[in-house]
């Protein structure tokens, strides 16, 4: 019925019309719209839970929203911006960041190196070895966060006993301000070393073995063949990785959150994500927090900015 | 082929694109309608019952019914809170079986995820019936979200003069009353295990300042092989309210209320940070850094330090230990110094406006003022009544002791590391002035000048 009609319409209609309607019926069947519910869906999601959140997050930083109530956005400026830049806290936590996410990935990646290159000679029990190296990552942070407390302790934890056996006195891991960062520091290593042990690991056995024999051949010393010839072609390996514990020292909130149960993490530990989190939920200073969100956001880009581009620069993306 | 193939496909796909939509507007439609005549029948449905028998009988049943569910955000999610919290419910579902309640216990650690999830859900404008909270100056958190219950519960039940008057101001904020007081907590305590000041040779009874506790521990020091004295570190407030114990000890009441009130004494917070750092320096334990108080309060239920100062939430602690009694294996002292003050602490249920269930709420606000109530929770939980006509006998020795102090002593400090004395964001101050500048190494300069910028602003 509906098809007769149709029929009947067409033949009635002018030229132009016929024009309009070929081109509605072009545009319906060209890829773009019939491809629309595989990639549309996903997009609007998307938009309105990352980035529409996101976005959301910039305009609360522009007003003064805090307390209960709803944000005035009828006076926007960078004025916690400026606040959060001309305050010491924030200072001190950016810096912890930043020294969280450059030495924990440095120690990370080439301790990682280290147990691949062990691995990969072949050494008896490697997969089992693998395998023990990799445990910690599939813990939770909540669990190692709590291991670790127990281990920190000055009076019976285990590290303290090791300390005192060797005649040290006993150390203050997590209540020495000066030291407590490092601590941190080491107990995330432990927890994620294994990772790139593995990521490395998988890169050294792409490597084919007549290159090790070559170099042999040739003289070269087994660190000048690693130096010169394999690290370099692991360069992959390492970017990759760095990329993820880098993305993981940026969300070491967890850890420090379940290492004291409170969103005041140990003196000398605080980061911005703790910071904003206790801003925020402590004394509900919205627009303030939101202020240190997207400076924080703004160095997680700063790290993933130079990797999207390396590999543009590679063709792969 | 290939492509005959491919068109074919694509044609396939959009008539099930096709047969997709009109089946999904279709069953929007139906949906729709469906709801309409839903709605409808059951319009009808409950005009009908309304004239039947059903509500008759619920009628006789009792006076009120219950639309709405009761649902009440606290922090008591272990130990002695939990075991009062639960007595608090279950005398409260006695008195009012038919209304429906919703207890949730958020967290453990001293409020945090507690007050988070309350900030939350005010903000998001999704408020729960009533929550635990500090009254007083704590309350500015919520400022503008909080419901009166001046006259439907104070009035009403006449609770201005049951109870206590200073817990009935600390209930008011700008001009309502959004909160009923539940139980009160004593902030100057010492606690100490007799058998090591008996060892030490220390009588408790003569230690009435500062100096002649430092003398104390000093003997314990050398005399046992105890640590003098435990404290917990992991949070700053504990060394906020031994400090704040120090200063009213040494410099009065007076020195105190000057400094929660904004005028501080420098010399005066300087000397009481000195003879805390004395404190912290010789006489805690080693891991007092990584440990909460419940874990420094087993130090002295296991003999491993002497004395402990906190609130006397420690008593629920040490009462659960049976084989560690008051009077035989600990007993208690105000803190040195502070001999006929209570420092004040308040427990209270708060209700915030817009409220899901107003009913209910105010039922079981009257109910937490009532004696009831007050009893059911106040034995278990550590903590003395608010309201001046209970019988102390119904509450445990200890807990009558304090009870007795609380109804007449010669002042009544509010703390400040619990949130009566200032507003949330001072005590957040004053917290962090000892985070940052008194966690080892100990530099009271920098403290002080933290802490007086803390109440001067």
């Amino acid at each position: 019925m509906a098809t007769h009609d149709n029929t009947e319409h067409v033949s009635d209609a002018t030229d132009e019309a016929v024009g309009w309607e070929s081109k509605l019926q072009y545009f319906l069947n060209s890829d773009f719209v019939r491809s629309a519910p595989y990639w549309g869906i996903p997009f609007v999601l998307m938009s309105i839970a990352v980035y529409g959140g996101i976005g959301y997050n910039f305009a609360i930083s522009f007003t003064d929203y805090e307390g209960l109530g709803t944000p005035d956005y009828s006076v926007l400026d960078l004025e916690m911006y400026a606040q959060a830049l001309s305050s010491d806290a924030f200072i001190a936590a950016a810096q912890n960041n930043l020294v969280l996410l450059v030495g924990f990935t440095t120690i990370c990646l080439v301790l990682g190196l280290f147990l691949a290159i062990l691995l990969d000679h072949g050494i008896r029990f490697s997969e089992k070895f693998q395998t023990v190296y990799l445990l910690p990552m599939s813990l939770s942070f909540v669990v190692t966060a709590q291991l670790w407390l127990w281990m920190f302790n000055v009076e019976s934890g285990i590290l303290n006993l090791v300390v005192t056996t060797l005649g040290f006195n006993p150390v203050d891991w997590l209540g020495n301000p000066s030291i407590a960062l490092g601590a941190v520091i080491f107990a995330l290593i432990w927890q994620f070393s294994g990772y790139t042990m593995v990521v490395y690991l998988a890169g050294l056995q792409s490597i084919p073995d007549d290159q090790f024999e070559a170099a042999r051949v040739d003289g070269a010393s087994i660190t000048r063949t690693y130096l010169r010839i394999i690290v370099p072609q692991l360069k992959e390996a390492s970017v990759s990785a760095a990329v993820v514990l880098m993305v993981f020292a940026l969300k070491a909130f967890t850890f420090l959150y379940a290492l004291v149960g409170r969103y005041r993490p140990p003196n000398g530990t605080d980061i911005l994500a703790t910071l904003m989190v206790r801003r925020a939920f402590k004394f509900g200073e919205w627009a303030y927090s939101a202020a240190i969100a997207t400076m924080l956001l703004i160095m997680a880009l700063g790290v993933i900015g130079p990797y999207l581009y390396y590999q543009y620069k590679q063709g792969s993306l | 082929m290939a492509e005959h193939g491919c068109s074919d496909e694509s044609v396939n796909r959009r008539k099930y694109l096709k047969a997709l939509s009109v089946g999904a507007a279709a069953g929007l439609a139906g949906c729709t309608g469906g709801g309409g005549s839903e709605t409808e029948a059951t319009e009808s449905g409950s005009g009908s019952d309304g004239s039947g028998g059903d509500t008759e009988t619920g009628g006789d049943n009792s006076g009120s019914t219950w639309d709405s569910e009761l649902e009440v955000l606290h922090g008591w999610a272990g130990g002695d809170g939990e075991a009062a919290v639960t007595a608090l419910i279950e005398a409260f579902e006695e008195e009012h079986p038919e209304m429906d309640t919703n207890f949730q216990a958020v967290g453990a650690s001293a409020n945090v995820n507690l007050n988070a999830t309350i900030l939350r859900r005010l903000a998001n404008n999704n408020p729960m019936s009533s929550f635990a909270n500090w009254p007083g100056k704590n309350l500015e958190r919520y400022s503008g979200a909080l419901m009166d219950l001046e006259a439907d519960v104070w009035d009403a039940e006449g609770f201005k003069d049951t109870m206590q008057s200073r817990a009935v101001e600390l209930c008011k904020f700008n001009d309502k009353m959004p909160a009923v007081p539940i139980g009160s907590h004593r902030m100057n305590n010492l606690f100490y295990n007799t058998a090591v000041f008996e060892e030490a040779g220390i009588d408790a009874s003569s230690l009435d300042s500062v100096d002649a506790l430092l003398d104390a521990l000093e003997t314990i020091d050398q005399n046992t092989d105890v640590t003098p004295m435990a404290q917990a570190m992991v949070a700053p407030w504990t060394n906020l309210q031994l400090w704040a114990q120090i200063l009213t000890s040494q410099s009065g009441v007076e020195a105190y209320m000057n400094f929660i009130e904004g005028n501080p004494d420098r010399a005066a917070v300087v000397e009481a940070l000195e003879a805390l750092k004395t404190i912290n320096e010789n006489y805690i334990t080693a891991d007092a850094s990584s440990i909460s108080f419940t874990t420094a309060g087993q130090k002295v239920i296991s003999g491993k330090a002497a004395t402990i100062h906190q609130g006397n939430w420690v008593y629920g602690m040490f009462r659960a230990d049976d084989s560690f009694n008051y009077k035989e294996q600990w007993d208690w002292i105000p803190f040195p110094g502070t001999e006929g003050i209570y420092f004040y602490h308040v427990d209270s249920i708060v209700a915030p406006s817009n409220n899901p269930s107003r009913e209910e709420t105010v039922a079981w606000q009257k109910f937490v003022g009532s004696k009831k109530a007050q009893i059911a929770f106040n034995n278990p939980k550590g903590s003395v009544p608010l309201r001046t006509d209970i019988d102390p006998s119904e509450l445990t020795d200890f807990l009558a002791m304090t009870y007795e102090d609380l109804t007449d002593s010669e002042a009544y400090p509010p703390t400040i590391a619990h949130g009566l004395a200032v507003t949330p964001k001072t005590m957040g101050a004053c917290k962090t002035a000892f985070g940052d500048n008194f966690m080892g190494p100990f530099k009271v300069e920098a403290t002080a000048d933290a802490l007086i910028e803390a109440v001067s602003e």
